[in-house]
């Protein structure tokens, strides 16, 4: 077990967290798409980063992934990748309430990633005090080749990287996609910290 | 939030070194140096604040822009598109993106760069930010961003990769595909055919006394008739025929969906076209003559090296037996 892994206590913590940022989020969500938006409990795993490489390189059918770096206070940063299969991106347009021929199938990825990046991470942010900026969403040129090229060229090493499975359902389809946040090591013992703060308060 | 943002903003006053109406005065500054064009929209989308950078890039006057609608100040914006974005960024209080990758520019600004782009535009990023006011509720700050360069540079290399391409399929000689490219080609139609029991034939053809050709006019001759014969026998061949210098003066012609029959049958129309075909070189008429192997897939061959060696021996028969004909291994 190295340094960086959390104890039992700082996982509960952080998934409570996450789950709360990611109900707020929605809610916030379907109002702003006007529609029912039911969400599914993310499911919320941390894997290391031979791991993860593992998983990803082994999905067949990803068709997309738009990265995002984030950064906040404290030294809180990352990267939030967006993971979407072929089946999951068929109505984007008409989710985000645009007309299909307005806006480019890479496009509509990189909006729908940003709006749901950008909302869960501000919502998560407020929770534990913190305050984020956003580089601009990046699609990641052909996503099968080119994704542990892109996880080997990160700015930054990380050990940590936390899997949240995000399964919106929207009145008469589904939407899916896997969001994967990514953690340098120096920011996992500054999340460390803030979690060991918030678990103090209780 | 709220809380915090206080708490962030009266420590910063308070160990402010300056005073507040200095530090407006540097901050306005900044934004009019800015190297990015700034502006700020009210909830309705009127043009609230501009920055040098966009006055200077625009014709447009003071009094025409400041209150007005941005749609109306800058017409080219494809409004609901736009309207539809600006509204996220109102609602769910996130910024949002606009990348030249995926829209060249919004705004129709001139770019500094001399040599013109591929567009008269200048490429932009864009960052549609949420900015909340005390007493004038949402504005939005668009940030636009001069990326003319990353954008003429990233299409340079496209193109210059595109072209790499290319090169590295095709012969620089005979502008007909290189060894590597068909033999990596015939790996592909072979386990295409064996996978779906498909038929498949291969001609191999060879210029007849080549060097003596050479010998005697000399190597520009001899390239000179390496590319007619190129152009002659591509003019012959099915768009899905894939046809490849395989040496010197050795070509190949993988034929797929093609049986023994139809095979022999073209290159015995090769055969003919090349003998019958006059080349001049130097105001000398030139004939040349090709031999020509062929063979049909069957099941026999383990791998497609075989299928080369059967067509290979075909070709030796015909060289054998006097040149300018075809053999095949049936």
């Amino acid at each position: 077990m190295s340094e960086f892994h959390l104890t039992e206590d700082q996982q509960d913590c952080l998934e409570e967290l996450i789950n709360i940022a990611m109900g707020q989020a929605s809610d916030q969500l379907a109002r702003y798409l006007d529609t029912f938006v039911y969400l599914k409990v993310p499911s919320i795993e941390s894997v290391d980063a031979k791991e993860l490489m593992q998983t990803l390189s082994q999905q067949e059918n990803t068709m997309a992934v738009v990265s995002q770096g984030f950064f906040g206070y404290e030294g809180i940063r990352g990267e939030a990748l967006l993971v979407y299969q072929e089946e999951d991106s068929g109505r984007i347009a008409d989710l985000l309430g645009y007309e299909p021929d307005e806006l480019s199938q890479d496009e509509q990825l990189i909006d729908i990633s940003s709006i749901l990046t950008t909302t869960f991470l501000n919502v998560f942010a407020r929770q534990i005090d913190n305050q984020m900026s956003y580089n601009a969403p990046k699609l990641l040129p052909s996503a099968k080749d080119n994704l542990s090229e892109h996880l080997q060229q990160m700015p930054f090493s990380w050990d940590l990287a936390l899997k949240v499975n995000i399964n919106y359902q929207v009145t008469d389809y589904s939407f899916n996609c896997n969001m994967i946040l990514l953690i340098p090591e120096t920011a996992i013992t500054n999340i460390k910290h803030v979690l060991d703060r918030i678990l103090a308060e209780f | 939030m709220s809380d915090f943002n206080a708490l962030i903003s009266t420590k910063t006053i308070d160990i402010l070194p300056i005073s507040e109406q200095a530090l407006k005065q540097i901050n306005s500054q900044i934004a009019n140096q800015l190297n990015t064009g700034v502006l700020v929209l009210d909830a309705n989308f009127n043009v609230i604040i501009w920055n040098r950078f966009l006055q200077i890039h625009t014709d447009k006057v003071v009094k025409n822009t400041l209150g007005k609608s941005i749609f109306s100040v800058f017409p080219e914006l494809p409004e609901r598109w736009l309207t539809r974005k600006l509204s996220t960024v109102l609602q769910l209080n996130t910024p949002s993106f606009c990348s030249w990758e995926q829209r060249h520019h919004l705004f129709e600004l001139p770019h500094t760069r001399p040599i013109t782009t591929d567009s008269d535009f200048m490429a932009q990023n864009c960052t549609f930010l949420p900015v909340e006011t005390d007493c004038h509720g949402k504005h939005i700050c668009i940030l636009i961003e001069d990326v003319t360069d990353v954008c003429h540079y990233q299409t340079q290399l496209k193109n210059t990769l595109i072209e790499l391409e290319k090169i590295s399929r095709i012969d620089g000689l005979t502008q007909i595909y290189n060894r590597r490219h068909w033999q990596e080609s015939l790996e592909q139609e072979y386990s295409k055919s064996r996978r779906h029991d498909k038929k498949l034939s291969l001609i191999m053809l060879d210029l007849d006394y080549f060097k003596l050709l050479n010998d005697n006019y000399g190597h520009q001759c001899g390239d000179m008739v390496l590319i007619e014969v190129s152009t002659l026998i591509s003019s012959l061949l099915r768009v899905e025929d894939i046809f490849g210098r395989y040496g010197g003066e050795e070509f190949a012609i993988i034929l797929p969906e093609t049986e023994l029959s139809g095979a022999i049958d073209l290159a015995q129309r090769i055969c003919n076209i090349i003998a019958t075909t006059e080349l001049i070189y130097n105001e000398q008429a030139i004939n040349v003559t090709v031999s020509l192997g062929v063979a049909q897939l069957s099941t026999e061959e383990s791998n497609y090296e075989e299928l080369i060696t059967q067509s290979d021996n075909a070709l030796y028969q015909a060289k054998a037996l006097g040149r300018n004909q075809v053999c095949s291994t049936a």
